[in-house]
């Protein structure tokens, strides 16, 4: 890989990220986010970019890139399908949405698709029990409730260009309790 | 005075003591991993879990509650507590595993957990015998494991670096060796990767653990998951005696064990002193291991015809030494001391030449500058610099030696490689008649024309001089051709209901060197030509030391060994470049 480096303009917006924490070390997740932003992963080369402009320990770098399966440490699919198999999504049959998705991309878990399309993930919790199964899109929209027909479609419409829409998700037991409250 | 009540019992503390140390140091035990007196608390291992309470007090008056007993009313928090990160408070009421079936039932839980994914590998375990989580699950630990799901997998035979093999599934992820690397030997190497069962150490990509102190990391691991590249598989930990000694690669004199089976050194550890190394060591201290099996110099050997040498007996070796000595005037022979060896040698030997009417032994520091740092490595490269010194031998710098050397029809050097370590050449000696007294082959002793093999540190009890004037003291640790563990009472035996059994730490008596202490030949060679001079051990020696120095005079074994060293009274100079 050519000598990465970052531009002025992100070396400003790094700054501006540094001033908002007590230490450097504190704004790693930040600059980790500008940086796979920019490269579209954090490839060691980059994890080590990100630890020089800090200064601060390539080791540290290296464990929080690590620790977060949101931050992609090799190149990834267009689209990324974080699959929650976490408690939750487990009970929910979270594992058969995987291995659905894993046979209709005739991909395995922590694989991209030969056309760089797609790339699937299974994650911990990501704070949706309660719509388990769900899985999220390249660390953005949660599709939620998950059948394999939803998975099927959702192929579909990604395949076409057409990103889910960001579902507003209704918390049954909290409504019955703003009106009880508001009677 | 503040107290606390442990297990029903009353203590007294002074200052701010965390509970845990404050426990082990009142001899208790509460078993723990992740915590370690010299680095910072993460509490993150949860084995060291307690009961505590503190003492009700009324508002008001600020006087302790009663029950109807009249008993304090203790006020328990909610859940047992880490020990190791709780701050002692007055009147603090704890009960350890001892006292208490919830904490004992806590602690044996939390080992279930530690044990979901640890393969159990004892059997081929290079820890074993010595390992922390073996040694608590045996005590605290359930007899079997509700979870009875395949194990996760993670790396294993990983070569961290150079010098450090891990085994990531055995790891508890107690992070001793992340801090080790960013409070101690502050390289930052590593850190956690990864998260939930799924994690274990790990350098950035890209970079290796060649962190100068990495074995200690080695030694810090509560598993068997960092070992020793060096020493894996070599030997079961209970095979081997462990005697105390010194480190002599370098000036600062960590203290270390030496571990022996055999009579081989098969590895060195640190050993704690808290004047000196700590718990720490440099990894070059504990190469020094090879020195001590391998090139030694094993029984004398003599220059016959041209350049080359053969072994001789000891008689002949005496008789040759002898008569270069009858065949000399005093002044043409130079001696040479050096750092290199202790201060009794050093002492017993210019002794033997000042009677013979030569002046005081010259000495050469080994200093290379810069290469040390500001922990355990010194650009002294001598465990006895200031020994020399302390002895009054004459320093003399590379040129005044070579000077010496060209006007003397005989140089004698004590266990000092100057040809190897370029403060004289080999064309140097070419003209004199050249005795070596040498632990190990060398440049100097391929172009001496007598060589007598010395014991080393590893044979020998005697004491050292490091570079901030603390005098240590070794002892032996495996036996000579002509020394036994049962008569050398200071020799560790191993275990006496196994001696002379198939289970003995010595099933052979391989490997035993050929060689003398310096003041034991110098003994036979003052036999052979009519000199006072006659000294049975070091200890003698030693005693003659502190009688003509006043710096010393109060300085013996037996302080050495019950102040773990003692603080001369010396200027804390700079050692000065050769
Ligand atoms: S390798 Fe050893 S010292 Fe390091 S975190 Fe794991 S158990 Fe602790
Ligand atoms: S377990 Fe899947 S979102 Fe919480
Ligand atoms: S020793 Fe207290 S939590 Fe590990």
């Amino acid at each position: 890989m050519a000598e990465l480096s970052f531009t002025e303009e992100e070396l400003k917006e790094i700054e501006q990220l540094k001033a908002k924490f007590p230490t450097a070390k504190a704004a790693t997740l930040q600059v980790l986010w500008v940086a796979q932003r920019k490269y579209g992963h954090v490839e060691p080369e980059v994890q080590n970019l990100v630890a020089e402009t800090l200064d601060v320990p390539k080791s540290h770098v290296h464990g929080v890139a690590s620790f977060y399966t949101q931050y992609y440490k090799e190149e990834k699919g267009k689209f990324v399908l974080d699959v929650c198999t976490c408690l939750s999504c487990q009970l929910c049959g979270g594992y058969d949405i995987l291995h659905h998705l894993e046979e209709k991309l005739g991909i395995e878990a922590g694989e991209t698709t030969d056309d760089g399309m797609f790339s699937i993930q299974s994650v911990e919790c990501l704070g949706a029990c309660g719509y388990a199964p769900m899985l999220q899109v390249t660390n953005g929209v949660y599709v939620n409730n998950l059948t394999k027909e939803k998975v099927d479609t959702l192929i579909d419409n990604l395949k076409n260009g057409k990103m889910p829409e960001f579902e507003s998700m209704a918390m049954p037991e909290l409504e019955k309790r703003n009106q009880a409250a508001s009677e | 005075m503040p107290e606390v009540f442990i297990d029903g019992k009353r203590y007294e503390f002074e200052g701010k003591p965390m509970l845990l140390q404050f426990i082990l140091d009142q001899g208790l035990e509460v078993p723990f991993f992740c915590y370690h007196p010299a680095m910072s608390i993460p509490a993150n291992c949860r084995q060291c879990m307690v009961k505590v309470g503190t003492p009700v007090k009324d508002r008001e008056t600020g006087e302790f509650e009663h029950d109807e007993n009249g008993d304090r009313k203790i006020r328990w928090f909610p859940n047992p507590q880490t020990s190791c990160s709780t701050p002692l408070q007055d009147g603090m009421v704890v009960h350890t595993q001892e006292t208490s079936e919830e904490v004992a039932r806590a602690q044996k839980d939390n080992l279930e957990f530690i044990l979901v994914n640890h393969p159990l590998d004892c059997p081929i375990c290079d820890q074993a015998g010595e390992c922390p989580l073996q040694i608590q699950t045996y005590k605290y630990g359930p007899e079997g494991s509700r979870f009875e799901v395949k194990k996760v997998h993670k790396p294993k035979r990983v070569e961290l670096g150079p010098r450090v093999t891990m085994d990531a599934e055995r790891c508890i992820n107690c992070t001793r060796c992340v801090r080790f690397t960013e409070e101690i030997s502050e390289t930052n190497q590593l850190t956690i990767v990864q998260r939930g069962d799924d994690n274990y150490p790990q350098t950035a990509a890209g970079e290796e653990f060649d962190d100068p102190y990495s074995m200690n990391t080695v030694d810090i691991c509560p598993v068997g998951a960092l070992t020793s590249t060096d020493f894996r598989f070599k030997a079961r930990v209970w095979e081997m005696n462990q005697t105390p000694s010194i480190d002599i690669t370098n000036g600062k004199g960590c203290n270390v064990d030496l571990w022996t089976r055999d009579n081989e050194v098969l590895r060195i550890t640190p050993r704690e002193n808290d004047e000196v190394n700590d718990y720490w060591m440099p990894d070059a201290g504990r190469e020094a291991y090879k020195l001590f099996n391998e090139n030694r110099a094993d029984r004398p050997s003599i220059k016959l015809d041209g350049d080359n040498q053969s072994n001789t007996s000891w008689n002949n070796a005496i008789e040759t030494f002898a008569e270069v000595l009858d065949a000399h005037e005093a002044d043409d022979i130079l001696t040479v001391g050096s750092p290199h060896a202790s201060v009794e040698e050093n002492f017993a030997f210019n002794k033997f030449f000042n009677l013979l009417g030569s002046s005081n032994a010259k000495f050469t520091p080994d200093v290379i500058p810069g290469a040390g740092d500001d922990f355990l490595i010194t650009d002294d490269q001598a465990p006895n610099t200031n020994g020399c010194r302390a002895i009054n031998l004459d320093e003399a710098d590379s040129n005044s030696l070579q000077s010496a050397v060209s006007g003397a029809k005989v140089v004698i050097i004590l266990s000092d490689d100057l040809v190897g370590r370029e403060v004289l050449s080999a064309a140097d000696l070419n003209d004199s008649y050249t005795i070596s007294f040498a632990t190990n082959e060398n440049d100097t002793t391929n172009v001496s024309d007598l060589v007598i093999p010395i014991t080393c540190i590893a044979e020998h009890a005697a004491s050292y001089v490091n570079v901030d004037g603390r005098i240590q003291r070794s002892y032996p640790a495996k036996e000579t051709k002509y020394t036994n563990r049962r008569l050398n009472l200071e020799m560790s035996e191993g275990r006496l209901d196994r001696y002379g059994t198939n289970f003995d730490n010595w099933v052979s008596e391989e490997n035993k060197v050929d060689c003398l202490p310096v003041w034991q030949f110098l003994n036979k060679l003052a036999e052979r030509i009519n000199l006072d001079f006659s000294y049975n051990h070091s200890r003698d020696v030693f005693a003659d030391i502190s009688e003509q120095f006043d710096m010393l005079s109060d300085i013996s074994y037996e302080r050495m060994d019950e102040e773990n060293g003692v603080q001369l009274p010396i200027k804390q100079e700079e050692v000065k470049q050769a």
